[in-house]
């Protein structure tokens, strides 16, 4: 009787899991967060913006506005763990319904695959950071995207 | 025979168990849109909001406060909002969150002049107001008044523990679904800023005061913005939004500011000036908008 139970209990396990076709990533806004504050020093913590990420059947684009001091450095940190899927990340110095925008930065460069990185800015105004999250035909998945912004 | 009823069994189940948690996972596409979602894992979304729409984010205090100092504005304890006053804004949502703002501006502004003692009176106010909207772990898990004791004369060690709690209240907010008293907050926190620019500059006719108060003015539109997407989180907002506004417009209107947009050139703050007259009107809504925030 146990043996069959335990026969049932981990095929059962097996089976759901087989059929598991979603990837619905935990989003613990917290942690992602900390780890993210670690990477900050010498730059003092500023805000944070934690940007869910619904992958659709076509590409979409989150933008998050960033209004800055014009005489401060800034380091815009990262954290993608908590995503599924490969997502770009970009960053404009306009928002993406203007013309003429000029791309400062695309995770392309360092590689779509990395989870964490930092981006370096002064002297300016505001930027535009863009999710660019790709298609998704099949399955249905979430996830989210840490932005930190220190300053100094 | 046991054998294979075990696994037929078992394929009943985890079809079963997929069945149930693809359903709610149906149910968290079809109610895209819509606030307030828990997910098939249990956890509680933020506000889901079509995929085109922007989010913002808006400065510290903190920071605000750093960049003024540089300014070389000088410290005048008489024109921050009385700490005594806390258990006046203990009436609604509203004016806990705008009065969290100016008081985290004011803490900001003694420690960046190394006003300790009047800093941990200000700390002291934050904390109330931090408790009326339920934000005490924030203050408490870092136990913040021993420690704001221990580190008074450091100003380096102070803004580190202050910028903890400002995390850890961004993260209980978003958590408890009330991103709306972030950007009220800050409201808050950038007309007390204003209004203490303003005054200073009123007094002393400092050029980098001056250069300061209008890149705080600046941000006037951000706000907006960040302010439209809360519109119905609070009935006051509204009102506060067409405040702001005016202030934006009355902004743009000063001429050395309309000139350089106009031209669409790159703003050096440091070179922009206001007549008196502008100065005045700007001014006087500053201190309309900051009276009507703390009475």
């Amino acid at each position: 009787m146990k043996t069959t139970l335990k026969i049932i209990f981990n095929l059962s396990l097996l089976f759901m899991l087989m059929a598991f076709q979603t990837g619905n990533v935990l989003c613990n806004a917290k942690e992602l967060k900390e780890k993210a504050k670690n990477k900050l020093d010498p730059y003092k913590y500023d805000n944070s913006e934690l940007t869910k990420i619904i992958y659709k059947n076509k590409e979409t684009v989150k933008e998050i506005e960033v209004s800055l001091f014009i005489g401060e450095k800034y380091r815009f940190i990262f954290e993608l763990e908590a995503l599924p899927k490969q997502v770009e990340v970009q960053i404009y110095n306009k928002s993406k319904d203007a013309k003429n925008r000029k791309l400062l930065f695309s995770s392309k460069d360092i590689g779509l695959d990395k989870k964490e990185f930092d981006f370096e800015i002064s002297k300016s105004r505001r930027v535009y950071v863009d999710y660019v999250i790709p298609p998704q035909e099949a399955g249905s998945y979430t996830g989210c995207a840490v932005l930190m912004v220190g300053y100094k | 025979m046991n054998y294979k009823k075990s696994i037929i069994i078992s394929l009943i189940l985890g079809m079963l168990l997929f069945s149930c948690s693809n359903h709610s996972n149906e149910q968290n596409e079809i109610n895209i849109g819509n606030s307030q979602e828990r997910d098939s894992i249990g956890l509680i979304n933020d506000s889901i909001l079509d995929s085109e729409e922007t989010s913002f984010t808006l400065p510290s205090p903190l920071q605000i406060a750093y960049v003024f100092k540089k300014s070389g504005a000088p410290f005048a304890s008489s024109l921050l909002n009385d700490s005594k006053n806390v258990t006046r804004y203990n009436t609604n949502n509203y004016k806990r969150a705008i009065n969290f703002g100016i008081y985290s501006a004011d803490l900001a502004y003694c420690i960046f002049n190394n006003k300790n003692q009047e800093a941990k009176k200000y700390l002291a106010a934050c904390q109330n107001m931090g408790s009326y909207l339920g934000l005490n772990q924030a203050f408490d898990s870092d136990d913040i008044t021993k420690r704001f004791n221990k580190y008074i004369s450091n100003e380096d060690s102070l803004v580190k523990l202050v910028s903890n709690v400002q995390l850890k209240t961004d993260i209980l907010l978003e958590q408890n679904k009330q991103k709306h008293i972030i950007a009220t907050a800050f409201a808050g926190a950038w007309t007390e800023s204003l209004f203490i620019a303003s005054e200073l500059y009123s007094k002393e006719k400092n050029n980098k005061v001056l250069a300061s108060l209008l890149e705080q003015l600046s941000f006037s539109e951000i706000l907006i913005k960040a302010l439209k997407k809360h519109e119905t989180s609070e009935q006051e907002i509204p009102e506060l939004i067409k405040t702001i506004e005016k202030i934006n417009i009355q902004f743009n209107s000063i001429h050395s500011v309309k000139t350089t947009l106009e031209k669409n050139q790159d703003i050096d703050f440091n070179q922009m000036h206001m007549t008196s007259d502008e100065f005045k009107t700007i001014a006087e809504m500053i201190l309309a908008l900051r009276q009507n925030m703390t009475i």
